[in-house]
């Protein structure tokens, strides 16, 4: 099979504007978005993007895939398209491009530094957490930090989706000093919550389901 | 010149343990080629091994590693590993490590391969992932500086010891230079010299081969781990975890074939043995469409599936099409952990002053030859915490060595002949054409089953490959994010490593652990019971011997 990939390129050095650059190139039954990415590579190995883990658990292939933001890893070409089929990527948006695929993460790492991103540990805890606390704690902590949320949600209350996810995290642990305080520091309101959830939901490649707990 | 005390090369596991313990006495500074969070530990799911269970011992651990490691582990740093384990699991529960949990609140542990009792602490089966981002949580609490996308291109040495680092940054395209008193090496494994492996396309082997360019003693690089089970075709790690909950390996006839290998350990065997079993199954005849063999968790049910393995039911349903309630896992053994690396003392100290390793990168060594699931998620957090603890120490009683000269001209002078125009000895050759031959020739050649005629044709096919590389040049020096630049640089550290691991296998004429020759089958400890020391000479590797620590165990025949 085949299919034509348009990929967004911007050399800094070299281009005022970024512009589209199309591949034509075969593809097989299972192969994932960062499959043909690699086979578009080998044949322009100028084409700059960011991967590691190639198994949706580290975050790096994060970019707009028809017009949604999804991981190149995670995504099977053959659920968007079929033989002769064109495939459109793009930068996440929301961050700066830097070449090609590759945008500016610094910002998105800083941004985390909105809430207090570690457990600030209760004096004297024992260290024992309930098993059913411990699970409210698991949704939120399969958290990838790949940028999805932030590049396609708006911030609820005063921090932005990632860091929001983190907060939510650290919230529902019994170990945690400022526990459900946390919500109320960042600007939340129940109903802002209901809402986040709803919409991470759809969006999150980890599929990250916020405890109803915490929105109570 | 940016200076700091110490330099930690590698955001993973290791690396951010090694910071985070060193970051209260000195300078600290991590180098990643990649974010820390995307680093490869994250994709560990199975455990940490550490004997806290009522009825489980240091004692016990340390004997199960020993037996796992086919005795040429070393017990006294096995010994650290296993005593050192319950401490550190207890560290990390105070910075925060979501951990699944008992009926009473303590950390839940699971049982993984070649262990006698259920040992592993984990989360679901997302082990490594919280932990690394639990242990990124505390760097960025302790304000450590952290270099992402910042690649290692040489070591500087002075009079024999550590001055300072030749980097890379990725943004830019331009190199920098990093003064330090103490480098710690956290690299990780070489797994991508492989073309099915488990690894992540980040774990080329750069700081082993960049230690061992700069005079470091690498050991055991024959000793390959190949995971059991990864899915069919992709190589997707699937966790050890998923035997430990009870999932069977079955071949084509639906029989639990490990019965005719390991009656006793059956599924929960050691990895070298059951990767041995599953090819052994495959030769015969049984295996599934002759190629693979089927891992079986429908008996486990949809909902302990979904409680105790969420990972592995995403991976199976997303890349092998399968709903493991419903029907059998396609798996086959693949390459997934380097038991050699850089060798090290009990503090991770190399033969070069300032030099530090640990974990993957390093070979202290606690696997032998043949590492047991859930002990190298340990390893990095016992060792990382000792590597960082050992660099504050010696961080704050030396002083900063005068700034590289000599080391650096001869590191630039290298780097500048990376550039240039290619003359290809074949036409239309490439670091991709070159890459993917001695990925092949690896798979094939140096794999589980090894003869000695086939590694002598590995070694030959590996020189070819190495002339054709050395003809070849990268086009643009100064451009951000060029990739094609780190693809080349990382083709070269492939090629060192390839090389060393099949002169190596080739040397040892016996067959221990993951070392499997089928033309000397026996284990022979009148003359192997001995570590391969590695050292870079003027024409390749040159092999010696070191000795092995045996303080409380014997060699025994491994039966499982």
């Amino acid at each position: 099979m085949h299919l034509t990939l348009s990929v967004s390129r911007f050399d800094p050095k070299a281009d005022t504007c970024p512009y589209l650059k199309e591949y034509v190139l075969s593809w097989e039954q299972h192969e994932t978005v960062l499959d043909v990415l690699f086979k578009a590579w080998h044949e322009d190995p100028g084409l700059s993007f960011r991967r590691s883990c190639r198994s949706s658990i580290c975050g790096s292939c994060a970019m707009i895939i028809q017009d949604r933001p999804r991981l190149a890893c995670q995504t099977l070409v053959g659920d968007l398209i079929g033989d002769g089929g064109r495939l459109s990527l793009k930068p996440l948006p929301g961050f700066r491009q830097l070449k090609d695929l590759v945008v500016d993460l610094d910002p998105f790492f800083e941004a985390l530094k909105q809430v207090i991103p570690w457990v600030l540990a209760l004096p004297g805890h024992d260290g024992r957490v309930d098993p059913k606390a411990a699970r409210l704690a698991e949704g939120p902590a399969t958290c990838i930090l790949c940028g999805i949320c932030d590049a396609g949600m708006q911030p609820a209350g005063r921090v932005s989706p990632a860091a929001l996810v983190k907060n939510i995290r650290l919230a529902v642990d019994p170990r945690d000093a400022l526990g459900p305080g946390r919500l109320k520091i960042a600007g939340l309101t129940g109903e802002g919550l209901m809402t986040f959830r709803e919409l991470l939901a759809q969006i999150c490649p980890k599929r990250i389901d916020i405890p109803t707990v915490a929105v109570e | 010149m940016i200076t700091h005390d110490i330099v930690i090369v590698g955001g993973g596991l290791t690396g951010l343990m090694a910071a985070v313990e060193a970051s209260p006495g000195a300078d600290v500074a991590v180098v990643s080629k990649v974010y820390p969070t995307r680093s490869h530990s994250g994709a560990a799911q199975g455990g940490f091994n550490a004997a806290m269970g009522d009825d489980d011992t240091v004692e016990n651990h340390v004997f199960d590693t020993v037996k796992g490691s086919d005795y040429i582990g070393d017990q006294d740093a096995i010994e650290i590993l296993c005593s050192e384990g319950p401490e550190v699991i207890r560290d990390l529960e105070t910075m925060g490590v979501p951990w699944s949990r008992t009926g009473d609140g303590r950390v839940a542990q699971r049982s993984l391969g070649g262990a006698g009792y259920p040992r592993a602490c984990y989360a679901a089966d997302f082990a490594g992932h919280v932990v690394l981002h639990t242990l990124y949580e505390q760097s960025v609490k302790a304000g450590i500086r952290i270099y992402p996308e910042w690649y290692l291109v040489d070591l500087l040495i002075e009079n024999g010891s550590v001055a300072g680092l030749l980097v890379y940054q990725l943004a830019s395209g331009r190199t920098e230079v990093i003064r330090c008193k103490v480098v710690i090496m956290a690299t990780g494994g070489y797994g991508r010299v492989y073309q099915k492996t488990t690894n992540g396309h980040a774990n080329t082997g750069d700081g082993m081969a960049i230690a061992y360019r700069a005079g470091a003693v690498l050991a055991d690089m024959e000793f390959v781990q190949f995971h059991p089970t990864t899915l069919y075709g992709t190589n997707i790690l699937i966790s050890e975890a998923a035997r430990g909950e009870g999932g069977y390996l079955r071949n084509v006839h639906g029989e639990r074939f490990m019965a005719g290998y390991a009656p006793q350990k059956m599924e929960l065997a050691p990895r070298d043995v059951v990767s041995r079993s599953i090819f052994q199954e495959i030769k015969e005849g049984r295996g599934v469409e002759g190629s693979y063999v089927h891992l079986d968790l429908t008996h486990l049910g949809a909902e302990k599936i979904s409680e105790r393995l969420p990972q592995v039911q995403d991976l199976a349903r997303r890349y092998a099409a399968v709903e493991p309630s419903a029907a059998p896992i396609p798996i086959e053994p693949a390459q997934h952990y380097s038991m050699g690396g850089i060798r090290t003392n009990l503090n991770c100290e190399t033969n070069i002053g300032g030099l530090l390793a640990a974990g993957e990168a390093a070979n202290v060594s606690v696997h032998g030859a043949n590492r047991l699931g859930g002990n190298s998620l340990l390893e990095t957090v016992v060792f990382g915490r000792r590597a960082g603890r050992r660099a504050a120490y010696l961080a704050g009683s030396a002083g900063l060595a005068p700034p590289p000269k000599d080391s650096l001209d001869a590191a630039m002078e290298r780097w500048l002949a990376n550039f240039g125009q290619s003359r290809p000895e074949v036409e239309g050759d490439s670091v991709f054409v070159i890459r993917r031959e001695l990925n092949r020739t690896m798979t094939e050649k140096v794999g589980v089953f090894r003869t000695g005629e086939e590694l002598k044709e590995a070694r030959e096919e590996l020189a070819g490959l190495r002339r054709r590389y050395s003809a070849l040049r990268v086009p643009v020096k100064e451009a951000p994010f060029n990739y094609q630049l780190t693809e080349h640089l990382e083709v070269g550290y492939l090629l060192d490593l390839s090389e060393i691991t099949a002169a190596a296998a080739l040397r040892r004429t016996e067959s221990r652990g993951a070392h499997f020759r089928l033309d000397f089958p026996g284990r022979d400890d009148r003359n192997w019971l001995n570590h391969t020391l590695i050292k870079k000479g003027e024409k390749g590797p040159v092999f010696g011997t070191g000795s092995v620590s045996i303080t409380r165990y014997p060699p025994q025949e491994r039966g499982y």
